[in-house]
């Protein structure tokens, strides 16, 4: 597996690239040219320059700056989102895939009145019910997005089951609890490691929306929904203040895209020889 | 098939209650006592123990949980879902039945934007796969998905209106308010049904029937618009079929972005105002359409397609 990971070239470059977004984010403190909340009203709206690399915005702060911390709520929060959505999903997906039965019947039956909800209305609708506030937007978006994983790797689970190694297992008595963990874990963490690609760039794009809106990250945190919040309110005078926040989680979220994609291929020797 | 038809009508009602349900019990779920909340933001300068009484009573708060669960079922079944906690002189109904027109119109003019695009775009690229049209329609649908949707709007704000001066940035009225926002709406959805339709041809390609048509000496024209484009629209009108609830539902960020007046900016607006019996009704709306348009599709998909009617039957 590492060896497919090496060559294929689209996998190693996105992660390398999501590991040094990180690495800039974590090292913001030190790399960051300027304080992102120190605002100098005398400077505000510069254009690039040596001392503010991308400028300043509307209060004077630097944008890069500013994007650098930007990392840690943007990314750190989708990361954390992925985290809940993959771990509810799973443990659902599969209690729901091995054990079937009534376990399967009342998780599968909640699964499907989650998923008869828009899901974009209900993050909305918790939000509204706990109150305006960055935890509550990730819990919501965990709570809306973990029946589609646990629908899906109860799918993957239910392939796997029958088996014949998993099947020879449970006759020479090994415990429950270890071929969900040893065996049928493994077998699906090649779906899970796609999924969980794939669902970061939705999270990025779901949270820095609620930032935009104002209902998730506030306004003098440096995060690039709320960024965008504020570059919004200058659009008529100062358009180029929503070119870097903008272009930045367009990146962001096609690196995790198409590392997505990659990592099916790395993972799934059979989609690539056909 | 009518069995069918009538057992999957049926199917949809407990659905439809548990909907209800979680509605209901979400706006008993506030942690603050809704009279209080209803006292607070009518600007009551001092909160009282019979004040609180008094609206508990006026809004029917003291009954018990069931009871109260059951009149509001009946009370929305007629219409009738409550009054608006910021302003008591207007009603939920009143507000939605004032901002669902504006929401329709973009959702519907975002639909048609959908279909005229996606279909035509998504047959070119799957008839010269590979080309360059198909190489550039790719690169733009993978950008557009990564692109939050309030930003292309923020940008085409800019652009088409700010630099260019052709349309209004922001507002409600005219049809050239629409435009702008319908775009930005149906974007991300383009590039999923370009995806689709693209896939579901390539597919149909490789089918026997179309081997058939071409031994039979059909000219090319005839066997990709009659025959496989016409054999790839069946899942994709039941997908975009499926998709109008989302569309509606979707138009609440960029309704927000272009100050649109409809459903999703009443629904922000209540968010910020902590109004919750017009969240309710919203989140009751979109849910029960929903579950409404999943069933029409559904039906019409095993009516229209006769390979299902037969499982179905």
């Amino acid at each position: 597996m590492a060896k497919r990971f090496w060559k294929n070239k689209t996998a190693v470059g996105t992660v390398f690239f999501v590991v040094l977004i990180a690495l800039l984010g974590i090292l913001a403190s030190w790399i960051a040219p300027n304080d992102p909340y120190a605002a100098d009203i005398l400077h505000k709206y510069e254009s690039m320059s040596a001392q503010f690399p991308l400028g300043t915005d509307h209060l004077g702060r630097c944008i890069l700056s500013r994007l650098l911390y930007g990392i840690r709520p943007t990314l750190g929060l989708a990361l954390l989102t992925m985290l809940g959505t993959i771990g509810i999903g799973a443990l659902m997906g599969l209690l729901a895939g091995y054990f079937r039965g009534w376990v399967e019947e009342l998780i599968m039956r909640i699964v499907d009145v989650m998923l008869s909800f828009p899901s974009q209305v209900m993050v909305f609708a918790v939000v509204a019910l706990l109150g305006i506030s960055v935890q509550n937007v990730v819990l919501a978006n965990v709570f809306i997005k973990w029946a589609w994983y646990a629908r899906m790797i109860r799918a993957g689970v239910m392939q796997y089951r029958e088996k014949n190694f998993i099947q020879f297992s449970r006759c020479i008595g090994t415990p429950e609890w270890f071929i969900l963990l040893r065996h049928l874990l493994p077998s699906i963490a090649a779906d899970l490691a796609v999924l969980a690609s794939l669902d970061v760039g939705w999270a990025i794009i779901n949270i820095s929306t609620m930032s935009f809106l104002g209902l998730g990250v506030q306004a003098p945190t440096p995060e690039w929904g709320a960024m965008l919040n504020e570059a919004k309110n200058v659009l008529t005078s100062n358009p180029s203040q929503m070119i870097f926040p903008g272009l930045a989680i367009v990146v962001l979220v096609s690196v995790f895209n198409l590392m997505g994609d990659a990592l099916r291929d790395v993972l799934d020797p059979k989609e690539v020889a056909k | 098939m009518k069995q069918y038809v009538f057992k999957r009508i049926l199917s949809t009602i407990p659905l439809l209650l548990i909907i209800s349900f979680v509605c209901f019990v979400f706006i008993n779920l506030i942690p603050s006592n809704p009279a209080e909340v209803a006292l607070r933001v009518r600007q009551v300068p001092i909160i009282t123990e019979e004040a609180i009484a008094e609206v508990e009573a006026e809004l029917g708060l003291n009954r018990p949980f069931l009871v109260r669960y059951v009149s509001w079922l009946f009370d929305c079944l007629k219409g009738d879902f409550g009054i608006s906690y910021v302003n008591p002189s207007r009603t939920v109904a009143g507000e939605l039945a004032r901002c669902l027109p504006a929401t329709l119109q973009l959702a519907g003019a975002s639909l048609v934007l959908v279909i005229l695009l996606s279909i035509p775009i998504g047959f070119l690229c799957a008839v010269y796969k590979d080309g360059i049209f198909d190489k550039v329609m790719r690169a733009l649908v993978f950008i557009t998905t990564a692109m939050p949707p309030y930003w292309v709007g923020l940008l085409l704000m800019w652009f088409i209106s700010i630099k260019l001066d052709l349309l209004p940035t922001s507002g409600g009225g005219s049809f050239a308010h629409l435009i702008l926002p319908a775009f930005t709406v149906s974007l991300s959805y383009i590039s999923t049904y370009i995806r689709l339709i693209r896939n579901n041809m390539l597919e149909n390609m490789k089918q026997d029937y179309v081997l058939y048509a071409n031994v039979r000496g059909l000219p090319q024209k005839v066997i990709l618009i009659k025959h496989i484009l016409k054999n790839s629209m069946h899942t994709c009108i039941v997908a975009i079929g499926m998709s109008i609830p989302q569309l509606i539902s979707g138009t609440i960020v960029v309704e927000n972005v272009f100050a649109w007046p409809g459903l999703g900016t009443l629904c922000i607006s209540s968010i910020f105002n902590r109004d919750y019996p017009i969240i309710q009704a919203y989140v009751l709306l979109i849910g029960v359409l929903f579950v409404v348009f999943n069933l029409l599709f559904d039906i019409l998909q095993t009516v229209s397609d006769p390979r299902l009617r037969k499982e179905g039957a």
